[in-house]
C-alpha cells in the first residue's frame, strides 16, 4: 500500500519566505501571551495548601471528589491515607510567589484559610451548610481557642469555656476518626448542663474534620527550574556539535533553528489554549526536543548524497528534490508517532490530556518544520553568508 | 542454514532471556508510581536551629584566633543558646581593636559592650536566611538521595508556613527502614586527631583527666558496630572538613574487606598532607555524624586518596558512598510524620489512561501490517522485542512507572517503529530502482543504517547533556529515553533483518517481496 506517489515534485523552497513570516507570527504571538498572560502553572511549580481531612462514614476517593467539585477545586490530588477514612487533599492555592517579604506573608495565611474554607464548605451537607449559614459554629472542625473565645461571648466565665472547650478538643482526639459524633458524648465526657444548653442551641457538628491545613512549597523550585532549562541549553548544544560534525556547521545550526522553532510554537498552543504547565508537559517539550531533530537528520542525510550526485542544479532544486525523496519517510514516520497521540488524547482522559495535547502540537509543528524549515534555513544561508558551496 | 544467523540468533534469544529475567517476576521487579500504587508519606523537619549553631561555633573559632592574632587577651569565648556569643575577661584598652574586628568581620553580627562582658549576636535577617538556605541545601541533599538509590518519581516539597519542614513521598519500595535512615543521615565526615582512648565508658575517660577535659578535646562515642571499645577523646577541631570531601566510592581494604574510598580535592589533599606529615605513628580517627567509624595508625603521608575501612557489609559500604556523595545535610533532620497512601489517580483514570495506551498500541500496529504487509508482520515482532527490553532495562533500573511514564513508553513504541520505516521505505525505493529482492534488503539495511544512525545518535546525545546537568526528573526522563533508542537500533536493524534472512534467505529464487 502507498499513500504517496514515490515522484513527487512539489517546490518546497518557493513558499519558504511565505512561511518564515507565518512561523515568525505564530512565534510573536506566543512572545505577546507571555508576557501579557504567561504560562498556567500547575501545583508542581506553584505550591499550594496540603489537607489531611477526616470523615466519620465511609467515604470513596469519587464521593470526596464529587465534594470537591463543588467547591470548585475538582483539580485537586486526593489521595487515601493508609485503610482509614482519612485522606490528603493537595490543591493549588494562589500562593505564587515563594519568597515575599514577612508583610506580605501575612496575606499569604489569610488566602490559605480562605481555600480551607471553601473546601470545608464543599464538604458539607445540606443541613450543615444551613447550620453554618444561620452563624452555628462547627464543633469537629473549630480550634480551641475559637471555642473558647464563642463561649465566652455566650456568657461564659473564661475558666469554664476553656474547660469546656479542651474536654471537646479531647473527645475530638480520643475518637478514631477525630470527630464527635453527638451531643451525648459531649455530656459524657463532662460538660456542664449549663454549657451543653449553649452547644445544642448554636454549636453543630459535622460529620469530617481537618485533622491539619499546610502550606506546601512547590516540587519544582527555582533552582530546579534553572537546571532544567541549563540541561535544555546544553543538550541543543550537544546536538549542535554533533550535526556540526556529521555534516556541516551551517547544518547544525539550521537543525538548531527548526528546533527552537518547534519548541516556541508549541509553547505558543500552551499559552493559547491555557494548558497546565506540569511536569508532563516538561517531559513533552523534552521527548519533543529529542524527536523533533530525527525527521530533519533523515532530509539532511539524503541531501549530503544528493550534493554528490547532482553537480549542476542549484541548490534550491538539490533542496526540493531532497525533500520530496523523504517526503514519504517523513510523513509516515510522524503519522506513527500521531496515531499513538491521538489515541492518547482523546481516549487518556484528563490526567494524560496536557502531554497529549503538547506533543499532539509538537508531532504537527515538528513535521511541518522538517519539510519547510530546516532545508529553507540553508538557503538563506546560502544567499546571505557564502557563495555556493559546491566545488 | 548461514553460519553468521545463528550466532546472531544466539545474541537476540539471549537478549530476550535476559529481559525475562530482569522482569521475573513482574509484581516485585516493576515500581508503581506514586499516582498508580501509593506509596509512603514522609515529613522531616529540618533542626535549623542546629544550622545557626554550627555557624555560630565556626564564628567563636575565628574570633579566637583573631584575637590571638591581634595579642588581644580574653578569658573566654563561648557560644551561649544558638546565635549569640559571649566574650569575657577583655582589657579596656583593647576595647578598639575589638570593634574593629567585630565591624570588619563580623558584619552579620550585632555586639553590646557591658562591663566585663561584650555580648555578639547574629543578626535575625542572617539569622533567618541561614535558616532558609539550610532548609533548600537539605531539599537539594534529599532529592540526590532518592534519586541515587533509583526511587524515581518521589515528591519533594517543602511544608508549613515556617518553611522547616520537608515533605516527601515515595513510591511502595521493598525496603522503606533503608532509605529512611539515608535521607536522614546528616552525611557529616569529619577527620579528627586521637587524643586518648579507647575508654569502655565515658567515666573512664574522664577519670583519666581527673574530671576535666581540655579545652579543645572532647569525648566521641564509637559506632558498636565497628569498634569494640566505646568511647575516644578527640581534638575538638576537625583536620580536613568534610566539605573538602571531592568523592566516594566503594573499595576494598588490604583484605579484600569492603571499605569506603575518598578522594579529596586539592584544598583538602594540602591540608591532610601537611596533617599526616606532621603528625606519623599518631591516631587518627575517621567520624561520620559524631560517632568515631574508624581509628587508624598514620603510618605514611597521605594526601588525595584514602579508604576508610571497619567492619563494614557491603550494603553499608553502599550507603555511606551514597550519603558521601549527595553531600553532607546542612542541619539535622527529624521524621515527625510518617503515613502510608493510597494511589493519587481514581480507578476511573487509571483505566482511561491504560485504554489509550493499548488503543495507541493498536493503531500503529495496525497501519504498519496494512501499510507494510508482510514486512509489517516483522516490524511487529521488533516492536514486541523492543517493548520487553524495555521493560526489562527499566527493572534493573528500579525505575518507577506512572501512568504518564506508561504514556511515555507507548510514545517511544510509536518512535521506535521510525527506524523500521525508514527501513522499508529505502527498501521500496531500491526495488523501484528495479533491484532484486534480496539485494533490494541489502542495500535498504546498509543505506538506511547511517540514516537511523545519526538521527538517533543526535537524540541521545540530546537526552546525555539532560541526564548530566538535570536533576530529578529530568534524569529519570533521560535514562528511558537512552534505554529506548537502544532498544529501537537494536530491534529494527538487527532483529528485522535476522527476520528477513529467516524468511527470504532460504528461497533461492525470490521473484517478489511483500513490503
Amino acid at each position: 500500500m502507498n499513500i504517496f506517489k514515490h515522484d513527487t515534485n512539489i517546490k518546497f523552497i518557493n513558499k519558504m519566505y511565505i512561511l518564515f513570516v507565518v512561523s515568525g507570527l505564530v512565534i510573536a504571538s506566543g512572545i505577546f501571551l507571555f508576557f501579557t498572560r504567561g504560562f498556567r502553572l500547575g501545583i508542581d511549580f506553584s505550591g499550594g495548601t496540603l489537607v489531611e481531612v477526616s470523615f466519620q462514614k465511609n467515604t470513596t476517593i469519587p464521593q470526596l471528589r464529587k465534594m470537591l467539585d463543588e467547591a470548585k477545586l475538582g483539580d485537586a490530588q486526593v489521595t487515601r491515607i493508609g485503610s482509614e477514612n482519612k485522606f490528603f487533599i493537595k490543591t493549588m492555592a494562589s500562593l505564587k510567589k515563594s519568597n515575599l517579604n514577612p508583610a506580605v506573608k501575612m496575606q499569604e495565611i489569610e488566602e490559605y484559610e480562605i481555600v480551607a474554607r471553601e473546601m470545608r464548605n464543599g464538604m458539607m451537607d445540606d443541613a450543615e451548610r444551613s447550620q453554618a449559614a444561620a452563624g452555628k459554629i462547627d464543633l469537629n472542625n473549630t480550634a480551641e481557642g475559637e471555642i473558647a473565645r464563642f463561649l465566652r461571648d455566650k456568657g461564659l466565665g473564661d475558666e469554664d469555656a476553656q474547660a469546656s472547650a479542651s474536654l471537646i478538643i479531647n473527645q475530638r482526639k480520643s475518637s478514631t476518626a477525630g470527630v464527635v459524633t453527638d451531643f451525648a458524648q459531649l455530656e459524657k465526657a463532662g460538660i456542664k448542663h449549663r454549657v451543653m444548653a449553649i452547644l445544642r442551641d448554636s454549636t453543630f457538628l459535622s460529620k469530617f474534620t481537618f485533622l491539619s491545613v499546610e502550606f506546601v512549597g512547590p516540587q519544582v523550585g527555582k533552582d530546579l527550574r534553572l537546571k532544567a532549562t541549563l540541561a535544555c541549553i546544553w543538550a541543543l548544544i550537544g546536538m549542535l556539535v554533533y550535526i556540526a560534525f556529521r555534516f556541516k556547521f551551517l547544518y547544525g545550526l539550521s537543525g538548531i533553528l527548526t528546533l527552537v522553532h518547534d519548541v516556541l510554537v508549541t509553547c505558543t498552543f500552551l499559552l493559547l489554549f491555557k494548558i497546565e504547565v506540569s511536569l508532563q508537559v516538561i517531559a513533552a517539550i523534552l521527548t519533543l526536543v529529542g524527536y523533533s531533530i530525527n525527521d530533519t537528520i533523515v532530509i539532511f542525510d539524503r541531501l549530503r548524497d544528493n550534493l554528490k550526485i547532482m553537480r549542476k542544479e542549484n541548490l534550491g532544486e538539490i533542496l526540493d528534490k531532497s525533500i520530496n525523496q523523504t517526503l514519504s519517510r517523513t510523513i509516515i514516520t510522524s503519522l506513527t508517532v500521531f496515531l499513538t497521540v491521538v489515541a492518547l488524547f482523546f481516549f487518556g482522559g484528563e490526567v494524560i490530556h496536557p502531554f497529549a495535547f503538547t506533543m499532539l502540537v509538537g508531532v504537527i509543528t515538528g513535521t511541518y518544520s522538517s519539510i519547510y524549515q530546516s532545508c529553507a534555513w540553508l538557503k538563506v544561508w546560502e544567499k546571505y553568508l557564502l557563495k555556493r558551496k559546491k566545488s | 542454514m548461514d553460519k553468521s544467523l545463528n550466532w546472531k540468533i544466539g545474541l537476540i534469544i539471549a537478549v530476550i532471556a535476559l529481559s525475562i529475567w530482569m522482569l521475573y517476576p513482574p509484581k516485585d521487579k516493576i515500581n508503581l508510581g506514586l499516582d498508580l500504587k501509593g506509596g509512603m508519606h514522609l515529613v522531616l523537619e529540618v533542626e535549623t536551629d542546629a544550622a545557626i549553631t554550627i555557624q555560630s561555633d565556626m564564628s567563636v573559632t575565628q574570633l579566637r584566633s583573631l584575637f590571638k592574632d591581634g595579642s588581644i587577651k580574653y578569658d573566654k569565648i563561648n557560644r551561649k543558646g544558638f546565635d549569640k556569643i559571649e566574650i569575657t575577661g577583655t582589657l579596656l584598652d583593647d576595647e578598639r581593636k575589638i570593634k574593629d574586628i567585630l565591624d570588619d568581620d563580623f558584619r552579620d553580627w550585632t555586639y553590646t559592650f557591658g562591663g566585663n562582658l561584650i555580648g555578639v549576636t547574629l543578626r535575625p535577617n542572617i539569622e533567618q536566611q541561614l535558616r532558609d538556605q539550610s532548609v533548600d541545601q537539605a531539599l537539594e541533599t534529599i532529592r540526590n538521595r532518592v534519586d541515587e538509590f533509583g526511587v524515581a518519581e518521589p515528591t519533594i516539597q517543602k511544608e508549613g508556613l515556617a518553611g522547616d519542614k520537608i515533605l516527601v513521598e515515595l513510591p511502595g519500595i521493598d525496603n522503606p527502614e533503608r532509605v529512611k535512615s539515608l535521607i536522614k543521615s546528616t552525611a557529616m565526615l569529619e577527620f579528627r586527631s586521637v587524643v586518648s582512648g579507647p575508654f569502655l565508658t565515658e567515666e573512664a575517660a574522664l577519670k583519666d583527666y581527673n574530671g576535666q577535659l581540655p579545652e579543645d578535646a572532647e569525648i566521641v562515642k564509637t559506632n558498636p558496630r565497628r569498634l569494640d571499645k566505646g568511647f575516644y577523646v578527640l581534638k575538638a577541631a576537625t583536620v580536613v572538613p568534610g566539605n573538602n570531601l571531592k568523592s566516594a566510592r566503594r573499595a576494598q581494604d588490604e583484605y579484600g574487606a569492603p571499605a569506603v574510598g575518598f578522594s579529596f580535592n586539592s584544598q583538602g589533599a594540602a591540608q591532610f598532607e601537611k596533617f599526616t606529615a606532621a603528625n606519623i605513628g599518631k591516631q587518627l580517627s575517621i567520624v561520620l555524624d559524631d560517632r568515631i567509624e574508624s581509628v587508624a595508625t598514620i603510618q605514611d603521608v597521605i594526601s588525595g586518596d584514602g579508604i576508610i575501612h571497619g567492619r563494614f557489609t557491603v550494603d553499608e559500604v553502599d550507603d555511606i558512598v551514597l550519603v558521601l556523595r549527595s553531600g553532607a545535610l546542612p542541619a539535622p533532620l527529624k521524621y515527625i510524620e510518617e503515613r502510608t497512601i493510597g494511589p493519587s489517580l481514581g480507578t476511573d483514570s487509571i483505566r482511561k489512561g491504560l485504554t489509550a495506551c493499548l488503543m495507541g498500541l493498536f493503531l500503529v500496529v495496525t497501519f504498519m501490517l496494512v501499510y507494510y504487509r508482510a514486512a509489517g508482520i516483522n516490524s511487529v515482532v521488533a516492536l514486541a522485542l523492543n517493548m520487553l527490553i524495555l521493560m526489562g532495562a527499566m527493572a534493573s533500573f528500579r525505575a518507577t512507572l506512572s501512568l504518564p511514564g506508561i504514556a511515555g513508553i507507548i510514545l517511544s513504541i510509536g518512535m521506535a517503529v521510525d527506524a523500521n520505516v525508514l527501513i522499508f521505505e529505502r527498501i521500496r525505493e531500491e526495488l523501484r530502482a528495479g533491484k532484486s529482492p534480496k539485494s533490494a534488503i541489502d542495500a535498504g539495511f546498509k543505506k538506511a543504517f547511517w540514516t537511523i544512525f545519526d538521527s538517533n545518535l543526535t537524540t541521545v546525545i540530546s537526552a546525555v547533556f539532560l541526564f548530566q546537568f538535570g536533576t530529578g526528573p529530568i534524569k529519570g526522563f533521560a535514562v528511558t529515553l537512552i534505554i529506548g533508542i537502544a532498544a529501537s537500533m537494536f530491534t529494527a536493524i538487527w532483529v528485522s533483518r535476522v527476520i528477513f534472512d529467516l524468511t527470504y534467505g532460504r528461497r533461492k529464487k525470490m521473484t517478489k517481496l511483500s513490503i
